[in-house]
């Protein structure tokens, strides 16, 4: 097999890896925020409910997740399972809000009462206090949490393997086992570097342009 | 009836009463200054005056209107209106660093005047203009005009205190509160604050000063107010108070502070 074919052929599996991280993140950081609400909920049951949760989903590893999401529902119901892709989908979105929801709840228990309290006494409303002067500061201290865990994303999405979504290691192993070579997997290292390269350097960016002032 | 009037404010955090049956009452125009040892309750006073606590028992009004009363509920909407009849300027100054010394000004009357109002495109700029140039006259009262377009975190914590003053005045309070404005400056910048909270007062400010700088409440205020344990434990004019203190308390506080300078 040429290296043109193979690289025809990672990039395939490498479209997959992209996709899962894509939706995961478009998907985990709105949802993270709301999970957010939710374990800092007034409410009591509301709040031991979501931090519960939370629990269990971190608490476990996410390969597990993913095999519980696409045979749980079959072995347990009795329902058909869900295509592959969209059992790992479903699996890393809960797993990522989860993990970005404790993100978000350090940012924004690290803003000062003060920050509120100035909000309050000029008369803003509950809502403007939050868009306007809180969730702002929360955004630039929580940058760099964030992108460490963007950058573990790149790598977890390897594990949708487990239920055999063709993502780039599983095209690499597909490669390894039909042709008998080892050398596509060294190489589908490099696809790795160079994504979370890229995202390294656009996330200095944006760490960058958020330090215009300091708190 | 005075301009303020406030009656039989009384607060507790849990079994701590912190503040009991505490009244008195200021004119127009006029600067009190609140004094005390730690823990005297100062600070939660202001707060209960500005409805960042609920007194649990008590009134006050305002010009004859009255804002709070422990008997009754509030809305958050009423609480809104009600507190803008006071300002509060905080120890910490609390200014938001990620605005600039402009905006810090300015952002909260711009909120208050446009958001969520439907407003044609010209007629908000209109407003936005004309906040924009009361900001900069402020920060011009307060010193700082040339420092509209920095960001607090390059600011000295005495100019940091006089933005947070401008933002305080921006919606215009009938009464100015300062929470000890200057316990968190080093000594070389509490003077160009207390220059500022002076000038206020030849423009005839109604003001109430919790502070520790006996020399400035001597010197400016119209009427002084010792707080001991939650009560009010003497007041009077500055000459009453610290020229001839009736309460042993008092004097011992006094003669306390002297000491320390
Ligand atoms: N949110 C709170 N919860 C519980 N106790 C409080 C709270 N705020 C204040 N206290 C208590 O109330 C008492 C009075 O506090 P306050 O801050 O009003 O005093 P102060 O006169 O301003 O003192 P200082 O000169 O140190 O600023 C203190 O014993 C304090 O511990
Ligand atoms: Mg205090």
């Amino acid at each position: 097999m040429s290296f043109l074919e193979v690289t025809a052929q990672l990039a395939n599996g490498f479209l997959t890896t992209l996709l899962i991280f894509g939706i995961t993140l478009v998907c985990s950081l709105p949802l993270g925020l709301l999970i957010t609400f939710g374990s800092m909920s007034k409410i009591p049951p509301i709040k031991w409910l979501v931090k519960t949760f939370v629990w269990i989903i971190r608490g476990t590893p996410l390969m597990l997740q993913i095999i519980i999401v696409f045979y749980g529902p079959g072995l347990i119901f009795g329902w058909d399972s869900l295509p592959r892709l969209a059992a790992v989908l479903v699996a890393f979105v809960i797993n990522y809000s989860c993990y970005f929801s404790e993100i978000y709840r350090g940012g924004i228990e690290s803003i000062p009462k003060g920050q509120y309290e100035a909000g309050q006494v000029l008369g803003m409303t509950k809502k403007q206090i939050f868009f306007k002067i809180v969730l702002f500061q929360v955004i630039k201290r929580i940058v760099p949490p964030m992108g460490n865990e963007i950058i573990t994303l790149v790598k977890d999405t390897s594990l949708a393997r487990v239920i055999m979504v063709v993502e780039l290691v599983q095209a690499a192993q597909q490669i390894v086992a039909q042709k008998a070579i080892i050398w596509p997997m060294f190489y589908i290292g490099a696809f790795y570097l160079l994504f979370s390269g890229l995202l390294t350097i656009l996330l200095n960016r944006v760490e960058k342009k958020l330090n215009y002032y300091h708190s | 009836m005075a301009f303020l009037e406030v009656n039989g404010i009384q607060k507790s955090f849990g079994k701590n009463e912190v503040l009991k049956n505490v009244g008195f009452s200021m004119e127009k125009g006029e600067v009190l200054a609140i004094i005390g040892s730690s823990g005297s309750g100062k600070t939660t006073l202001l707060r209960c005056l500005n409805f960042l606590e609920r007194a649990d028992s008590g009134s006050f009004s305002v010009d004859g209107e009255e804002l709070f009363n422990a008997e009754k509920t509030y809305t958050d909407k009423e609480k809104r209106e009600k507190r803008l009849r006071f300002g509060l300027v905080f120890q910490q100054f609390n200014l938001f660093p990620q605005y600039t010394v402009l905006k810090n000004v300015s952002l909260a009357r711009e909120l208050l005047e446009t958001d969520g109002k439907k407003l044609a495109k010209d007629e908000k700029r209109r407003i936005f203009k004309e906040i924009e140039d009361n900001s900069r006259q402020l920060l011009a009262t307060v010193g700082l005009a040339e420092k509209a377009g920095d960001y607090p975190c390059n600011l000295s914590g005495g100019q940091q205190q006089r933005v947070a003053i401008a933002r305080a005045l921006a919606l215009s309070p009938d009464i100015l509160c300062f929470d000890e404005p200057t316990s968190a400056l080093d000594p070389e910048l509490t003077g160009e604050v207390l220059r500022v909270i002076r000038e206020l007062k030849s423009t005839d400010r109604t003001m109430i000063v919790v502070t520790h700088e006996m020399n400035f409440a001597r010197g400016v205020a119209d009427k002084v107010i010792f707080m001991a344990n939650g009560v009010i434990e003497e007041e009077g004019t500055p000459d009453e108070v610290f020229g001839n203190p009736k309460s042993p308390r008092t004097k011992a506080f006094l003669e306390k502070s002297l000491e320390n300078i």
